[in-house]
């Protein structure tokens, strides 16, 4: 298939743009560790409900600041060089499995540090591993769309936040429930969540896929 | 003046809704009993507190029961009449109730002609000295409840806690069905933007969504207001007031990226963009959130609103045309703005050809 060989190429030359420059992955990194170092500072001893919420909030900033990293690294005239060659579909794609990827280690390595730093509360690693990927797919395609938006007001990175923000919000709301559940704070099946986590997924995905190619074009 | 008879409609409806909402009088109910806690084997006189009640007018008729389920109850053994908003009973509790239960709760029955029949559920807690069903089987001397009055006249139904508040159904539900009405219309608009870039549909999907932002804001006022009257506070982070809370944020943000954008064309095409996806991003949020969930409200885990038993049919009189009123004078006032920016745009053209 087209399209498929298309993604590939977008996902590897993105890729090859980040092992290169390492700009935009050492930015968030050093980002992230400064956050952890604070807050790890600020709260001398952490309680699992703090641990949920201090978690939850430093994820969802330096997702911000990833997602909106990997859209204007590239130039207006390279983006129309990449829409006259590919399907803005492959392009739309292509952006969200790299900020999937890109969001999994920024969450397992926030996991890891904040635990290293403070402590680990989790009970349920399987549980809160399955909530760290469904958050990731459900972070990366409302922060990518939404920088999508935003790139075009001239990349405002206070639009960004206004605009993701509220919508990001149910899948917020889920995940934060679902930690507590994974540290054993509410005992609690968790198969209703999940779904409804990933049914909003699929249909921010949806969205998504249908509305880029009105986007694309100026 | 043909064409615009849906304006007059929705200014009548509007008026009818504040007007006959506000006029028609609650049925008769009770509002507090004292003492609400007995033992058995005690005669207890039982102060009845009602509301639009007419105890004094009705004096000879009335009759008052106890009643422990649909089968059982116990009548008052007499009953003496302070004024129209007050009267005393006195019953005579067995030794023994015929329910395996130490607490048993009884609901109050009072019944007249004037006022027909009203009653309080769980408003007298029996507490058992000793429990044995047997003994409370042979002791129990039933009492049928029958015959009870209807009352005349139109009214609203009388409903514990909320009281007078029941009026503001026809603000708060009504605001709030006509604002989701409101929102789909714009939503139409932007994917018709979308298919055929006509400006007239840009200027639509903002009039209707800033209308629909006015009716928002007042349906959350106004729940506000009910809110303090009934839960005692004015937010009580209950989860639909989050939810409202958040769309609300969702489609004030609608503003801010038109206003961040300069370029006419892209601003209603980037718009319509955010607009189909906001409101897409708004369905879990206002309808599967708040149903997982608990909430202060009436119809959580099931109904999104409230169920068939909290409407009654003089309710419903007033409630769906008002639901219509709020929305046609909301599409009037839309109306009203998109055809500014017409005229605003056919402004700027003139300009242009100078």
């Amino acid at each position: 298939m087209k399209s498929k060989g298309e993604i590939w190429h977008l996902l590897r030359k993105d890729f090859l743009l980040e092992f290169r420059t390492g700009y935009a992955i050492s930015g968030i990194f050093l980002y992230l560790f400064g956050t952890v170092y604070i807050v790890s500072r600020a709260f001398q001893q952490i309680k699992p409900e703090s641990w949920n919420a201090l978690f939850w909030i430093i994820i969802l900033f330096a997702s911000v600041n990833a997602v909106t990293k990997s859209f204007v690294q590239e130039s207006n005239q390279r983006q129309l060089y990449f829409y006259s060659i590919a399907n803005p579909i492959a392009i739309i794609i292509s952006k969200i499995i790299y900020n999937i990827l890109l969001l999994l280690a920024l969450s397992f390595l926030t996991w890891g540090a904040l635990s290293f730093m403070t402590i680990d509360p989790i009970l349920k690693p399987d549980v809160f591993s399955l909530t760290l990927l469904l958050g990731s797919i459900g972070f990366s395609i409302n922060f990518t769309f939404i920088s999508a938006i935003a790139v075009k007001a001239n990349n405002n990175a206070t639009l960004m936040a206004i605009l993701s923000f509220p919508l990001v919000i149910p899948v917020l709301l889920l995940l934060v429930k679902l930690t507590a559940i994974s540290i054993g704070l509410v005992a609690q099946d968790i198969t209703n969540d999940i779904l409804l986590l990933l049914g909003i997924d699929l249909l921010l995905l949806a969205m998504t896929l249908i509305l880029y190619p009105f986007l694309w074009r100026d | 003046m043909v064409k615009h008879w849906w304006k007059a409609l929705g200014v009548l409806l509007v008026i009818y809704t504040l007007t006959v909402g506000m006029l028609i009088p609650l049925r008769p109910g009770i509002t507090a009993v004292s003492p609400s806690s007995v033992r058995t084997g005690e005669q207890i006189t039982i102060q009845v507190a009602g509301y639009n009640s007419n105890f004094k007018k009705a004096q000879d008729s009335i009759r008052a029961w106890l009643k422990l389920d649909n089968e059982r109850a116990i009548a008052a053994q007499s009953i003496s009449v302070k004024d129209d908003q007050s009267v005393s009973l006195i019953f005579d509790i067995p030794e023994y109730l015929p329910v395996d239960q130490r607490v048993q709760d009884m609901t109050l029955v009072i019944d007249n002609d004037a006022d027909g029949a009203s009653l309080l559920p769980s408003a007298v807690f029996v507490t058992q000295d000793s429990i044995d069903p047997e003994m409370g089987q042979q002791v129990w001397k039933n009492a049928d409840i029958s015959n009870l009055n209807d009352k005349k006249g139109i009214t609203f139904p009388f409903r514990n806690i909320l009281g007078e508040t029941i009026r503001n159904t026809y603000f708060h539900v009504s605001l709030w069905l006509a604002m989701v009405s409101i929102f789909i219309i714009s939503f139409a608009n932007s994917i018709n933007y979308l298919r055929d870039p006509l400006p007239i549909y840009d200027y639509k999907a903002k009039a209707y969504t800033r209308s629909g932002l006015l009716l928002g804001i007042l349906g959350l006022l106004t729940g506000a207001i009910w809110a303090k009257n009934t839960w005692g506070q004015y937010w009580s982070w209950d989860v639909k007031q989050n939810m409202t809370a958040v769309s609300l944020l969702i489609y004030m943000a609608y503003f801010i990226l038109r206003s961040s954008l300069t370029d006419s064309e892209q601003k209603a095409r980037i718009a319509a963009v955010y607009n189909i996806f906001a409101f897409v991003a708004l369905i879990p949020l206002i309808y599967v959130i708040p149903r997982l969930t608990d909430s202060l409200h009436p119809g959580a885990g099931g109904n999104i609103t409230f169920g068939s038993q909290d409407l009654d049919n003089t309710m419903r009189m007033v409630f769906y045309p008002a639901i219509i009123g709020w929305f046609l004078i909301s599409v009037w006032i839309s109306k009203l703005q998109y055809r500014m920016d017409i005229i605003h745009a056919r402004i700027w053209n003139l300009d242009d050809e100078d």
